[in-house]
């Protein structure tokens, strides 16, 4: 062992502890400055030029009918927004940067109570949105007034506008601001689509660039209709700007040099012919209703309304609360989607669906003829016909034509639930059809294993014969009976409907198909609606003639169409009698009481091409309140032809650089 | 006590562990992991403004802890003379593997650090911050052993350290090779250097200093430098980074902003704010009072670190003891020093705090070390008989 060594190293320990202790002194001097005499400058520092990663909304996909019209774009929005902690540290300061930037902007007191209760709930750093959709001369002023406004910036942006207003609120439904709910769900289905874990990194970051996203002041989420459902496509994909923030937050400068350019959302075509729609909006008047139409050789949907309806322009910028109420608890529905979401039983409509199945199952032959004296007695009760003093004998042809109650219930007798649920179902019935928008319904076709699940009960005899005349559990949605029209039109061939031409990618993997009848039986149902229409004794005999004249071309020349009337009960008869024990007749009912009226049709009745259902809600009567609407707008879709016209194609690399451009 | 222990069992042994050094490990890491769950976490979230909790980096770094404690326990109860043992191939094959680096290595960040052999990466010059001061430790015992202690013992013992310096230096590496070089020199100068020398080499430095940073640096490391002394000339870019630390360090005050209110973490303006700018956390949520405690805490681990190192009868306890504590103040001088703006920002963690798996296994492998020369105080060694 070397002594020399051993007697040293004391001191050298000394020396190096001795130099670590002013080591560790420099340190904590240097933490002194830094915290204790500069605490104030860097605390305004924190507060200073900071650099501002905000995400830039990326340009929402237009969504045009099939003629290239606009039926949601985007508008120049002017908007202005306050950060709290720029606004001021207490609540006073905070509110009265509310006060005068409110009676700037004209606010309601409400609005501003809204407005200081989310600005005073942290985080205090971020945007919150004051008011948008402002005229310029708004904008300009806030503008002049920025300096006296700290934490208030007067931005410009986009925002959703639909032209046509209350024409497609049902379909393409609105855009708002996101709520919590709403970024969780999006959140959630990004997440989904791109295959990432909510715990992963990759999905982390996900989940707060889309968060960012959606808390964007001009960002909007699809709400309903093709809107909510097309998000994630009529989106984008966002972008970035930096930008560079003075202590009062106001953006003194954009760093383009580090943008991330976004991408505009796909733009989206429908098949829906707007000028159709519109002028069925207009032939609707003041009845609540609704109205599909469908392109037989296509399977494109051109009409799709249900009307009452709101202007979707006033959900953009948030909707008051007065005005909302006042919407929801009007009696005629106008936030229902009638068409898709509506389900009503079909009434007379289904006894086209009775006689099909009659043919196809053999119970029945198309000579067959049934006595009707006004009433059949069918298990231990009575079953009216709608005509008291009776129609005499009838076959299937005139049983349609004079729409003979007791023909269908002894046909369906014959027939029997089960064959008669297949046959609503290769017609469609029972399916909720994918089209692109949110909601739908399937409607019910029922038969003893739909009744076992859905009423707990087995099948009776007597339920065969209300569904007979489409009462009792049949339901279906004005979209169904349109496109079960058009199957009986089209034949075993007739394409699959579909509302969205393109954008977005709309699977139904569901749906039946028809199948093969068996020879005749289309012919002869068809042959029951053409009389309807047009042979003496019909019930829609005045409505029949679309070309009066003969003023369209071949090979609409003369068309006329083929269709079948139905009502349908909103309350159980026995509702509907006075104190003594008579029926009181629908006229003299509230009209909340009374019948639906429903028409399905099709022309020309010799070489279908589109088929309609119309129904008007407490209409009455089919024959008379809904089948002159439907012939009104066959002869108008036969006069424009709209399924003639190939859709719109929208060009993507134009509409992505004019934004580039505008940017 | 009850003093039935045989002095031969590892019992006996876990009972004369040196306690107060490990509970102050235990307290760094553990503080460390608080941090860290700081580091994922917010009172009041940027987004949702709710309370936003991620433990994710808390957890992992308990649970490295936990495991690096294992270890370093195993080195301390293992015979100090297999570690004497192991000084010299741990060296050579620390070089080698420096070189096999310079040759293949995989390149991360624009510089080549790592070796992938099969399943593992493995970073050499990590290695050398422990092989480098074992192996002087040897190197040293068997010479005085045999007597010698002239200059040129010295001189050899300085090219021992120059050889990783240099592989480490052109991966490049600024960091890790000034660690290595002062643990080395740390070694050296615990040896019994002539003190005269050491000034001359402190004056050389000064004087070489300028001559290296214009002609031996790369761009990057120049850059660093530069921002160091006006981090405002280029706010966006390469001072970003110290100026928003200084910021957070700075607007902590004197008691902080509290535990996870910290703004300048949620904002993402700091980058590496969880490896090596941790300290930036603990100076904005716990202020000056509690950057002063951080700092107390790691004096008073340096501090009996450097008793171990008196109290080992063996050259080789002693000067490996002295060369790890030399590493560890150079570890937290360098890292909080950057942080706060007093040196260059040069890449290196802050042991037991910062997030990250290599700085903990060298540190603790290190403190096992320390812990055995502790042990094996009494025992003065002859190393004859190894190779």
């Amino acid at each position: 062992m070397n002594r020399d060594w051993k007697n040293l190293f004391p001191s050298r320990r000394m020396i190096f502890l001795g130099s670590g202790g002013v080591v560790f002194l420099g340190l904590t001097a240097r933490l002194a400055e830094l915290q204790l005499f500069r605490q104030a400058e860097f605390e305004t520092k924190a507060r200073e030029v900071r650099i501002k990663l905000e995400p830039a909304p990326p340009h929402r996909g237009t969504i045009y009918d099939r003629g290239g019209r606009v039926l949601a774009g985007s508008k120049r929005n002017f908007y202005v927004t306050i950060r709290p902690e720029v606004a001021g540290k207490s609540r006073e300061e905070i509110s009265r940067v509310i006060d005068r930037v409110g009676r700037l902007l004209r606010l309601s007191d409400s609005k501003m109570r809204t407005l200081l209760q989310d600005a005073t709930t942290p985080p205090a750093h971020r945007d919150i949105l004051v008011a948008d959709d402002l005229t310029w001369e708004e904008f300009a002023q806030v503008n002049v007034m920025a300096p006296e406004l700290s934490g208030v910036s007067a931005e410009v942006g986009e925002l959703r506008s639909y032209p046509l207003q209350a024409a497609f609120y049902h379909t393409i439904g609105y855009v708002q601001k996101a709520n919590e709910a709403d970024i969780q769900a999006k959140i959630k289905a990004e997440l989904e689509a791109a295959g990432e874990a909510l715990d992963s990194e990759a999905g982390k970051t996900r989940a707060t660039t889309i968060r960012r996203l959606y808390k964007h002041p001009a960002m909007r989420v699809g709400k309903q209709g093709i809107e909510a459902y097309g998000e994630m496509q009529l989106k984008g994909d966002p972008g970035k700007i930096r930008l560079l923030q003075n202590a009062t937050g106001r953006v003194i400068d954009r760093l383009p040099s580090d943008d991330i350019q976004g991408k505009p959302g796909a733009d989206v075509v429908l098949s829906i012919d707007a000028e159709l729609q519109n002028f069925a909006i207009q032939r609707f008047g003041a009845d609540a209703g609704s109205a599909v139409m469908i392109d037989v050789h296509t399977g494109e949907v051109v009409c799709m309304m249900s009307t009452p309806a709101p202007d979707p322009n006033l959900f953009v910028s948030g909707i008051a609360a007065g005005p909302y109420k006042a919407l929801r608890e009007d009696e005629r529905n106008p936030l229902y989607h009638k068409a898709y979401d509506g389900v009503y039983p079909p009434g007379s409509t289904f006894k086209i669906v009775v006689a099909a199945a009659a043919l196809e199952s053999g119970a029945m032959k198309p000579e067959d003829t049934v006595h009707c004296s006004g009433k059949a007695w069918y298990y231990n009760r009575f079953y009216n016909c709608y005509k008291t003093e009776g129609h005499g004998t009838v076959n299937l042809h005139t049983g349609i034509q004079k729409s003979c109650d007791c023909y269908f219930y002894r046909a369906a007798e014959k027939t029997g639930i089960e064959a008669i649920a297949s046959v609503a179902h290769r017609f469609g019935l029972g399916h909720r059809y994918a089209l692109g928008l949110t909601g739908g319904k399937a409607g019910s076709v029922p038969n003893d294993a739909w009744k076992r699940k859905a009423v707990g009960e087995q099948w009776y005899a007597g339920d065969t014969i209300s569904a007979g005349i489409g009462q009792g559990y049949v339901t279906a949605t004005p979209f169904q009976l349109a496109y079960m029209c058009a199957r009986i039109a089209g034949g075993g061939n007739t394409p699959n409907p579909h509302l969205i031409v393109s954008g977005i990618d709309v699977p139904d993997y569901e749906i039946e198909p028809m199948g093969q009848f068996k020879p005749g039986v289309l012919e002869a149902v068809r042959a029951g609606m053409f009389a309807v229409t047009s042979e003496p004794g019909g019930t829609a005999i005045r409505f029949g003639a679309l070309d009066e004249k003969n003023e369209l071309p071949a090979p609409y020349t003369g068309a006329r169409m083929a269709g079948k009337s139905g009502t349908a009960q909103v309350i159980d008869l026995s509702g509907r009698r006075d104190a003594r024990g008579k029926a009181i007749s629908n006229d003299k009912l509230p009209w909340r009481l009374r019948d639906h009226a429903l028409f399905v049709a099709f022309a020309p009745a010799d070489k279908p091409r589109y088929a309609v259902a119309v129904v008007i809600e407490h209409g009455v009567s089919g024959s008379s309140a809904a089948a002159p609407v439907a012939r009104d707008l066959l002869a108008h879709a036969l006069k424009t032809d709209p399924g003639s016209r190939k859709p719109f194609v929208p060009h993507v690399s134009t509409i992505a650089a004019n934004e580039a451009g505008k940017a | 006590m009850a003093m039935m222990i045989r002095k031969d069992t590892l019992l006996y042994k876990l009972t004369q562990l040196h306690w107060f050094l490990l509970l102050t490990i235990i307290a760094l890491a553990m503080f460390g992991s608080l941090i860290l769950f700081s580091a994922g976490s917010s009172a009041h979230d940027l987004e949702t403004g709710n309370l936003k909790i991620d433990a994710s980096y808390a957890i992992a770094h308990i649970w490295r802890f936990v495991l690096m404690l294992g270890v370093a326990l195993v080195v301390a109860l293992l015979p100090l003379r297999l570690w004497a043992s192991l000084a010299y191939p741990a060296y050579f094959i620390g070089v080698l593997l420096l070189l096999g680096v310079e040759l293949m290595g995989n390149i991360v960040n624009g510089s080549q650090r790592w070796l992938t052999l099969g399943p593992l990466t493995l970073q050499p010059s990590e290695l050398m911050k422990i092989a480098v001061p074992i192996a002087l430790a040897r190197y040293y015992h068997q010479m005085f052993a045999a007597g010698r202690n002239g200059l040129w013992v010295h001189l050899i013992a300085l090219v021992m350290v120059l050889v990783p310096v240099a592989f480490v230096l052109k991966q490049p590496d600024l960091g890790t090779s000034l660690m290595i070089l002062g643990t080395g020199c740390g070694v050296i100068f615990f040896a019994g250097i002539s003190l005269r020398v050491v000034v001359v080499v402190i004056a050389l430095v000064a004087f070489m200093t300028p001559v290296v940073y214009f002609f031996g640096l790369h761009d990057y490391q120049r850059e660093r430098i530069h921002t160091m002394w006006d981090p405002d000339a280029d706010p966006l870019g390469k001072g970003y980074q110290l100026q928003q630390g200084m910021i957070a360090v700075g607007s902590g005050g004197l008691a902080g902003k509290g535990f996870m209110e910290g703004a300048q973490k949620e904002l993402e303006y700091i980058p590496e704010q969880h490896t090596d700018f941790i300290f930036t956390i603990v100076a904005e949520e716990f202020g000056f009072a509690g950057s002063v405690v951080l700092l107390l805490a790691w004096g008073t681990a340096i501090f009996q670190g450097m008793m171990v190192a008196g109290h080992s009868r063996s050259a080789f306890g002693s000067l490996a003891a002295s060369g790890f504590i030399s590493t560890l103040l150079l570890y937290v001088g360098i890292n909080i020093g950057m942080v706060i703006g007093l040196l260059p920002v040069v890449g290196i963690p802050l042991p037991l705090i910062s997030y990250g798996g290599t700085a903990i296994v060298t540190v603790m492998i290190g403190f096992g070390l320390l812990m055995a020369v502790h042990l094996n105080r009494a025992n003065d060694m002859t190393l004859r008989g190894l190779f």
